[in-house]
């Protein structure tokens, strides 16, 4: 199927939904991928122009205690820098979106339009992962920052066709709807085209995350 | 001299034509997910027969379908558009099935 097809499918289903995985686009592929969890879900679909820019869309919601966000936005992500080495690979990337996010708190409930960049740097091995992000988000007076870390490894290498199985630590924190930080302990699966995560917050909550590159 | 020098020539000719598999070196390519683009890429061309990526040793291999070298320059932009780098092409005398088979995966 045509991957323009394919894109424009994902915009017209992804409407209900959930900030951006790292990016591992190559040129003209389209890649969508979804989380779910109790407090967070997205939705997002992106074409690659190059290996070094893409587009796209994302839907996502974020709940805390008294805090209730849903965005949808437009986002356009440039790499700003790859050192490629034998045995490793070191990036960094900038996210940039546009969009409009509702924010409920109690009873009261607003429409902002926003702009959010998104700084990501991540460092990969055939057996050590680790990323570091920190969004920009301020509507109205408010400060809905999110940092995430993640880190963590391979059981095993694995040849190009075989399933990669990765444990890692995921935190992450939305700056006032968060309360405190999330830790998320997860198992990673990578197959080819196929990029899958099973996570259990430390207060039990699961979480699934998926990706696919067309 | 002469002789000696067109001999070379020839040879160095010959090797390029008849020559049906490139080993690529490649720089970065660490995970399946990524790597990906690199093979559908090669895969994508009728020119080419046959590919295998080595993640193990980071080599990719193409066999070219008509017997002729893949231009060097096409190779570059394929892994160049899949996010990494090239360190070495070189053409090898075995075939991509005889790579595969001896690496033992796949």
């Amino acid at each position: 199927m045509n991957k323009g097809i394919l894109f424009l499918i994902t915009l017209l289903i992804s409407h209900k939904t959930v900030i951006h995985a790292a990016p591992m686009n190559f040129k003209d592929s389209v890649t969508s991928m979804t989380t779910i969890s109790k407090n967070y879900s997205y939705l997002e679909s992106s074409y690659a122009i190059s290996s070094k820019e893409s587009f796209g869309i994302n839907i996502n919601e974020n709940k805390g205690d008294t805090y209730k966000l849903k965005a949808g936005e437009f986002f356009y992500l440039r790499r700003l820098m790859r050192v490629n080495k034998i045995n490793s690979q070191t990036n960094l990337w900038l996210f940039t979106g546009a969009g409009m996010v509702n924010v409920k708190k109690n009873i009261k409930d607003d429409d902002y339009l926003y702009l959010s960049p998104t700084l990501q740097f991540d460092y990969e091995t055939k057996r050590i992962f680790s990323l570091i992000s920190q969004q920009i988000m301020r509507v109205g007076n408010q400060n809905f920052d999110t940092t995430k870390i993640e880190g963590g490894v391979s059981f095993y290498e694995t040849t190009f066709n075989e399933t990669q199985p990765w444990i890692l630590l995921k935190t992450r924190k939305t700056k006032t709807v968060d309360s405190k930080t999330e830790y998320t302990p997860t198992l990673r699966f990578i197959n080819k085209s196929l990029f899958g995560e099973v996570g259990v917050n430390l207060d039990g909550d699961p979480s699934f995350h998926l990706m696919y590159t067309f | 001299m002469i002789k000696k020098n067109l001999l070379l020539v020839t040879l160095f000719l010959s090797m390029n034509i008849y020559a049906q598999t490139q080993r690529i070196e490649v720089l970065g390519m660490v995970c399946a997910f990524c790597a990906q683009g690199i093979e559908k890429s090669f895969s994508s061309d009728e020119n080419i027969k046959d590919v295998f990526v080595n993640l193990e040793n980071y080599f990719v291999v193409i066999e070219s379908r008509d017997g002729k070298s893949i231009d060097e320059k096409y190779i570059t932009t394929i892994i160049t558009d899949a996010g990494y780098d090239v360190q070495k092409i070189e053409i090898v005398s075995d075939s991509v099935s005889e790579i595969r088979e001896k690496y033992g995966a796949n």
